[in-house]
């Protein structure tokens, strides 16, 4: 990772009809890394993406990718990969690459080559001449990423890029994706599926109702959280709870409570000295999602129309 | 030059090339190519049904001259020398006959009108020098010819029979300078050339914006390319269309008229403009060019923001009625050059490439045309810059970017 920021915005805003979508967002993505841009359906993260590409412009707030205040400096030295994924039906998938790679200023004749031998790479030797119409949607939607890479950008922006691919491609897009930070491409990406940034990113934002909630890393984002204890008496009895932390809740034989400030030994040497015994004992830190869960709240992931899983921390 | 332009030029021509090859290799193109003879067929078939009843009806009408038998030859002559005068058929009167006079030439006269074996157009009768003439709803300058064969004839009886001839010589004469008819011919020929290339060829760029805001390929090309370079690049694909039918079609009729009959080269000489006929030809290209990078940046800029093909169809009335309005003015510049239409016509973006076409056959000066040609292409930049801001408002949801003055430097 190098020391420079490859992405910087501070402030960004950005209205539409008088609701400010974006409000007041600060980003700064190391060079090199692979950053994640999280939050719930609607919370700004494409308009945020957006608008550090310059594809619209911000109505406050300072933008700086790449070195260059205006992001179409160096359009020639970013990949993107759009949410809404769009190639032309009747362009061959190597055509189709090649002109990708030909709006970033790659030659054809070496975006052809290229995407011939990407394409190879990835599986897709076979479909170098079939029309994008011809296509699946997984594999147009791999097309379409191998479009925003072919000519090597030193900034790869990829918004929801696991969305509608089947897992093994979304393992394959991880892979892929570590092997373009391993090229030396800073990577921003954004996406609402937190296994996949828990997995991959070496930091990430959580941005929320068009504010930015979380910066940092993963690691960072799930010690906001206390750790959990899973403890599970050797007697089954109710009769434990008396020497156990007020939090403690019971969940079939287990009981769960968080980590105690002065740790656990001292209430397991109370629960054998009451003769509850130990039949199982474990100390859980809680996942990325949870950590979402807890900093961009309940209300507003059900809000954004998605699924919160039961017994997450609000 | 800078780097910045050059990046833009690439990626306007990238786009360029795209829509080119997306347009020109599909088998729809051909449909394209070949709409003229598509159309010239199915005109070919009405005009030949419409000759066929007209010629079904002219070949059936008469002029008739109810006269004695022995001025029939006096007048048949007189007839023949006067329709040498008439430069094809369809200008000559119908053909003359002539009929025994009966007891009762004025009756004789009205009946020819209801005669089963012709249609008569004029009906003379009476004596020569002061003939009387009926004539029908559609006989009136068959009745005029009428008169002036009575005339022709009477002469010719005066004279015992025999008309003097005239023997003259006669030398064809071309002209050191443009005659102002053969110039205002010019003049219209440039602008219908120009109206009727632009009104086939610059509509088709209205939706061209449509196939990416359907593909959601705009947003790929937003993000890489400047959304001017985004248009410019469309309309000078569409422009490369363009050519390639001009040129198509172009080689073809000039093949047609390589087999024109010698006859008509008088009349084409006669079509000489005033800035010469090199000069006007690099006019008129360069005009049609200006005319269609105009209309085709107003159009591309009014069709992105269509989301619907019922949206973009329901465009085209409106388009054709702003081509055929700059169309009229500029032919009533063309026919009275140096008025105050004229000058409206030519400073008028959108008319100013047809009426300046037309301004090159009536005006020798060349000057108007450099600083025509750098105004049209102020105002195809304008153009394309209003529909490249309509569009980042209005579709990307985008404020304006801010003027390049007002951004931070680059690094």
């Amino acid at each position: 990772m190098g020391d420079a920021s490859a992405v910087t915005a501070t402030g960004l805003v950005k209205k539409f009809g008088g609701r400010r979508v974006v409000d007041g967002v600060d980003l700064t993505v190391p060079t090199g890394a692979i950053y994640g841009v999280l939050g719930p359906n609607g919370a700004g993260k494409t308009t945020t993406l957006r608008m550090l590409l310059g594809i619209i412009e911000p109505d406050g707030g300072e933008r700086s990718v790449l070195g260059h205040a205006n992001p179409r400096a160096v359009s020639d030295s970013i990949g993107y990969l759009p949410e809404e994924r769009g190639l032309y039906p009747a362009m061959k998938a190597r055509d189709a690459i090649a002109f990708l790679g030909a709006l970033r200023g790659l030659d054809r004749k070496t975006g052809r080559a290229r995407a011939a031998a990407m394409m190879e790479e990835v599986g897709l030797g076979h479909a170098v001449d079939e029309k994008i119409r011809k296509l699946s949607k997984g594999m147009a939607q791999l097309v379409q990423l191998l479009g925003s890479v072919v000519h090597r950008p030193a900034l790869l922006v990829l918004d929801e890029p696991f969305s509608g691919l089947d897992p093994v491609n979304q393992e394959k897009l991880e892979a892929f994706i570590l092997a373009e930070r391993d090229r030396g491409a800073t990577i921003l990406f954004s996406t609402h599926i937190m296994s996949h940034a828990e997995r991959i990113c070496d930091r990430l934002a959580i941005i929320a109702g068009g504010k930015r909630r979380f910066e940092g890393t993963v690691d960072d984002a799930r010690g906001m959280l206390p750790q959990r204890v899973l403890y599970t008496p050797r007697d089954p009895g109710d009769a434990v709870a008396a020497a156990l932390p007020r939090d403690a809740v019971r969940d079939g034989a287990v009981w769960r409570f968080e980590l105690p400030d002065g740790g656990i030994e001292p209430w397991l040497a109370t629960l054998i000295e009451r003769g509850h015994g130990i039949a199982g004992l474990s100390i859980e830190r809680p996942g990325l999602h949870e950590a979402f869960v807890s900093i961009v709240g309940r209300d507003a992931i059900e809000a954004a129309g998605e699924p919160v899983a039961p017994g997450m921390a609000a | 030059m800078s780097g910045h332009l050059r990046r833009t030029i690439r990626q306007t021509l990238t786009i360029a090339r795209r829509d080119f090859v997306a347009t020109v290799f599909t088998p729809i193109f051909l449909l394209f190519l070949f709409a003229p003879v598509i159309m010239g067929s199915f005109g070919a078939i009405g005009g030949m049904g419409a000759a066929s009843v007209s010629g079904g009806s002219a070949g059936k009408t008469r002029i008739v001259a109810i006269l004695p038998r022995a001025a029939a030859p006096t007048i048949a002559a007189a007839d023949t020398r006067l329709r040498a005068a008439f430069r094809n058929p369809d200008e000559e009167p119908p053909p003359l006959t002539t009929v025994d006079p009966t007891t009762d030439p004025a009756a004789q006269a009205r009946a020819a009108f209801a005669s089963p074996d012709y249609d008569a157009s004029a009906v003379l009768y009476g004596p020569i020098a002061a003939p009387q003439i009926l004539y029908g709803p559609r006989g009136a300058r068959a009745a005029e010819y009428l008169t002036l064969l009575a005339g022709e004839t009477l002469a010719a009886e005066r004279l015992g029979g025999n008309a003097p001839q005239v023997v003259a010589t006669k030398t064809q004469m071309s002209r050191a300078t443009p005659s102002a008819s053969g110039q205002h011919e010019s003049a219209f020929f440039a602008v219908f050339g120009i109206f009727f290339l632009t009104l086939f060829l610059s509509g088709q760029v209205v939706g061209t914006m449509a196939e990416e805001r359907n593909n959601k390929v705009i947003e790929v090309l937003a993000a890489a390319v400047p959304l001017e370079s985004v248009f410019l690049g469309k309309l000078i694909g569409m422009f490369g269309v363009a050519v390639l039918f001009v040129a198509f079609w172009g080689t073809v009729i000039a093949q047609i008229g390589s087999l024109l009959p010698a006859s008509a080269a008088p009349a084409l000489a006669e079509l000489v403009p005033a800035v010469g006929l090199p000069m006007f030809a690099l006019l008129f290209g360069t005009y049609f060019t200006m005319a269609y990078l105009l209309l085709g940046s107003v159009f591309l800029g009014v069709g992105a923001q269509a989301s619907t093909m019922r949206e973009i169809q329901m465009l085209s009335l409106p388009i054709t009625i702003l081509q055929v309005a700059m169309f009229a003015l500029a032919t009533a510049a063309a026919s009275h050059p140096g008025t105050w239409i004229a000058t409206i016509a030519d400073v008028l973006p959108l008319s100013s490439p047809f009426a300046m076409a037309g301004h090159a056959a009536n005006s020798p000066a060349l000057w108007p045309h450099v600083a025509a040609i750098a105004w049209q292409l102020l105002w195809v930049a304008i153009f394309i810059a209003v529909g490249a801001r309509l569009f980042r408002r209005g579709v990307l949801q985008s404020g304006s970017a801010k003027p390049r003055w007002r951004r931070a430097k680059p690094n």
